[in-house]
């Protein structure tokens, strides 16, 4: 197998981080988990809706889902994306996601995104729509890992 | 304590006339006097300065914004886990055990998975996750049965193994401690290592 320094089965760093939230009358409620680079997978969930628990879950991931993760990152290409054009974060939410991958490092900060009516009224179509498949395809990817592992539902 | 991340946002200021510093953190060369250049850091206060991180290539508005403390206060705090003795193998969850199943074939359907891992027990649990774009298999499949034994045949069987004319590899998902890095064995040596080799289960 042809693995790269920096490729998606590739070794060097690894790191990823996603974030959504906002502050309304709730307080401030938020999701956020990340990958970090000995495997180990945190995941923070805070809605103070009703019961104000704030959801805090951690737990190690062997190479292999660490792997799948990055190529998942990998395939995306968010990497050769820039969020210079994204709507800047708002009363209404922000999402941020942290990336450090090989010799890359990538901090990204947005709107919430509504719809994909959002990602094409924007500056930057193309590289928003790739943010907010990444996005989804990263939330699913964590919430069956947590779901499975604790069995609760997140969010 | 004026943090790289500080001197670092700087280099995102389009009037800043001093360009030289947005090439050190491309060119990496360790007899420059520029190698002691700033070298971003990661901003999650979870991870702090844990992480051993070599000059990288930077990107980002996030990387002009203060909210280092903000984000300390979320991730602050105790985070629940299984009970676990942090050593090396596999971690149980909390109804089986879980494996990953990687190379999975974009028009799969829950059927073939089926097939292919019922015969080392019954499924509890399958996850076979879309890409949200495209609306095929995403490429992985998780699933859990209820004792060690079953996943650990399942395992064996199948990495390596072919499904729908593509290799998969299956895999635990879930460890009891942090693992060490294969192609960082040459990093000069720090504390909070583990303890044993990273090993295939």
């Amino acid at each position: 197998m042809a693995e790269e320094e920096n490729g998606a089965a590739g070794g060097g760093e690894f790191y990823l981080r996603y974030y959504v939230g906002h502050k309304g009358k709730f307080g401030h409620e938020f999701l956020e988990f990340e990958f970090r680079p000995d495997g180990k997978l945190r995941y923070a969930n805070n809605s103070n809706y009703k019961n104000d628990t704030m959801i805090r879950k951690e737990v190690f991931l062997t190479p292999s889902v660490l792997k799948e993760c990055r190529r998942i990152v990998s395939d995306s290409e968010i990497m050769k994306e820039d969020d210079n054009n994204w709507p800047e974060p708002d009363r209404v939410g922000r999402q941020e996601l942290e990336i450090v991958m090989g010799n890359e490092h990538i901090s990204f900060t947005t709107s919430k995104i509504g719809s994909l009516m959002d990602v094409q009224t924007s500056k930057d179509p193309e590289g928003l729509r790739i943010f907010y498949y990444l996005v989804q395809d990263l939330k699913c990817f964590v919430f069956s890992l947590i779901s499975l592992h604790f069995k609760i539902k997140p969010i | 304590m004026a943090t790289a991340a500080d001197v670092d946002a700087l280099d995102f200021e389009p009037d800043d006339d001093d360009l030289m510093d947005e090439d050190a953190a491309v060119d990496v060369d360790a007899s420059s006097p520029r190698a002691s250049a700033p070298i971003p850091k990661l901003k999650s206060a979870i991870t702090g300065g844990s992480v051993a991180v070599a000059p990288k290539k930077t990107k980002g508005r996030g990387f002009r914004e203060e909210t280092d403390a903000e984000r300390n206060n979320r991730m602050s705090g105790r985070f629940d886990s299984l009970d676990s003795d942090g050593g090396p193998g596999p971690e149980r969850s909390i109804e089986g055990w879980i494996i990953l199943v990687t190379g999975v074939h974009e028009e799969a359907q829950e059927d073939d998975l089926q097939n292919a891992f019922g015969e080392f027990g019954e499924i509890k649990n399958l996850h076979l996750n879309l890409d949200r774009r495209t609306g095929f298999v995403k490429g992985y499949a998780l699933i859990e049965y209820e004792s060690f034994e079953e996943a650990e045949k399942a395992i064996a069987a199948m990495d390596g193994g072919e499904l729908l004319t593509q290799n998969v590899n299956v895999d635990w998902a879930f460890s009891k401690g942090p693992f060490r890095r294969r192609n960082n064995r040459r990093r000069s040596p720090r504390g909070n290592r583990s303890r044993s080799p990273r090993r295939r289960f």
